[in-house]
């Protein structure tokens, strides 16, 4: 502690505090409420930053003040970056300011593009279930992008080395600026009516941060996630991750390499057709070869069995024999033997009978002869008949005209009754 | 719009399929062959495909709107 003697001036006091103060802060960002703006004639601006806490004076110079974007605005929330010093005057601290920005267009922005993921993530379409493979060999493809920038010709260049046959239908849309969400969201609209289409990538070339609003754009996300074939989101930004890109099916981080994802590479193409190709014929062979195999093996193995049936049935044949031939003698040559003696007896008794009948039906003969009407008709008698042959015996049934016939001993003869 | 001609891509994941069923030993024979013939013809138009693949470039025209299908032109450069 020093004594009175040793007393500062208020003026060293204030510029002491001046260097400190200044050397201590760099410029720093500070956010707060806008109050008690002033423009002074010289173009000076002064006014307060506060929060609910605390509250300090704030100077910007002219050459600052000039370069702002927009007046400033009394009570609105802003980013304010300056460095703090001492007015000497006063031994006041001020906060000098270089820059501001409105908070609407900085941190409401990211609660903003918070709000649009909260509510995306609650209709699911933030789900990783949601994403679609990508077809592995298209043939069309829509590219919604703006027709100036360098997006579509670096998605020709890629396409045209790695995979020509393909078509690219370019759908134009401005993709940044006010303009840029309602243009990709027709975009859509208009993919929707293409027939044919395989894929689709949507996206931009390179470009700063400000410029990726569109593809934080709710409605823009929404057009995506309906797409009715996969996306590839290709916002051109290798480090910021846009919703675009969150609901989109794959995310690529321009559009060459979209392009890359997108299309197989020719060249493995041509391998894997030569792979096919020899497969092909390699699996042909192998199963021609066991079939004729299998051919062979069939024809050896039903000779096998033919001949093992035809050993079996022989060998039973030998048993059948060898327990028959008793039997035989039973039941075969016995009998026949047995026939034999009778047939030698049955013979001269058979003779017998028959002369014995042959005289009987001889004598028989004789007797039927002497009783046939025949022979009285031999001794001159006539049988008339009518054409039935029915015998006409009385003088009644001999009618004038009528014709019969008369039977003689050797014949018929045509015979007529009289008229009377 | 003949969006429903064959494409490379429509004979390469035929092929593929034609393989994988080769694959199968329960196969009958003649379906095996059938498939074989299917597959060598493919293979020939895959590879003239290939051969001949241009790429095509085509844009939506800003006008067309409604319900129809958009109106293309080759898009130049």
């Amino acid at each position: 502690m020093s004594g009175p003697g040793e007393a500062w001036t208020v003026q060293r006091l204030a510029r002491t505090l001046k260097e400190r103060v200044e050397a201590e802060f760099p410029a720093t960002w500070v956010r707060g409420e806008l109050v008690g703006v002033k423009r002074y004639p010289s173009g000076h601006l002064y006014f307060s930053l506060r929060d609910e806490l605390a509250k300090v004076d704030c100077t910007m110079w002219r050459s600052a003040a000039a370069r702002l974007r927009a007046p400033l605005e009394e009570g609105s929330e802003v980013f304010a970056l300056g460095s703090p010093s001492v007015w000497e005057e006063r031994t006041a601290l001020r906060f000098n300011v270089a820059q501001v920005l409105p908070a609407a267009a900085v941190g409401a922005t990211t609660q903003q593009v918070e709000r649009i993921k909260q509510r995306l993530l609650a209709d699911g379409l933030l789900d990783p279930g949601r994403k679609r493979p990508l077809p592995r060999y298209p043939a069309r493809i829509a590219v919604i992008t703006s027709t100036a920038g360098a997006a579509v010709r670096d998605v020709i260049t890629v396409a045209r080395r790695r995979w020509p046959a393909v078509e690219l239908v370019v759908i134009g849309a401005a993709v940044q600026g006010e303009q840029a969400p309602a243009e990709i969201v027709a975009a859509f609209a208009t993919l929707c009516r293409l027939d044919g289409l395989d894929l689709c990538i949507v996206g931009r070339g390179g470009g700063s941060k400000e410029d990726l609003a569109a593809f934080n754009d709710e409605a823009v996300c929404r057009a995506i996630a309906a797409c009715p074939v996969p996306v590839i989101s290709a916002v051109g930004h290798e480090v910021d991750v846009t919703l675009a890109d969150l609901v989109a099916d794959l995310r690529a981080a321009t559009p060459s390499q979209a392009a890359e994802f997108a299309l197989p590479d020719g060249r493995d193409v041509v391998d894997r057709l030569g792979v096919i190709d020899a497969t092909l014929r390699r699996l042909m062979t192998e199963r021609l070869a066991r079939r004729s195999d299998r051919l062979e093996r069939t024809r050896d193995r039903m000779a096998n069995a033919l001949a093992a049936r035809l050993r079996a049935a022989e060998r039973r044949l030998q048993a059948i024999a060898v327990t028959l031939s008793p039997a035989l003698e039973r039941h075969v040559r016995l009998p026949r033997e047995r026939l034999a003696r009778v047939a030698g007896r049955l013979r001269p008794a058979i003779d017998r009978r028959l002369a014995r009948d042959s005289a009987e039906v001889t004598r028989l003969a004789a007797s039927l002869n002497a009783l046939s009407p025949l022979r009285v008709l031999g001794r001159g008698y006539a049988l008339p008949r009518d054409d039935d042959g029915t015998v006409l015996r009385r003088v009644a049934e001999f009618r004038p005209g009528r014709r019969f016939t008369l039977t003689v001993s050797d014949g018929t003869v045509p015979a007529r009754v009289e008229d009377a | 719009m003949t969006d429903k001609q064959e494409t490379l891509g429509d004979d390469l994941t035929r092929l593929e399929e034609i393989v994988r069923r080769l694959e199968d030993n329960e196969l009958a024979l003649e379906d095996a062959l059938a498939l074989f013939e299917e597959g060598v013809g493919r293979l020939k138009t895959a590879q003239s495909r290939l051969a001949q693949a241009e790429i095509r470039v085509m844009q939506v025209l800003k006008e067309s709107g409604g319900e129809a299908p958009p109106r293309l032109e080759p898009l130049d450069g």
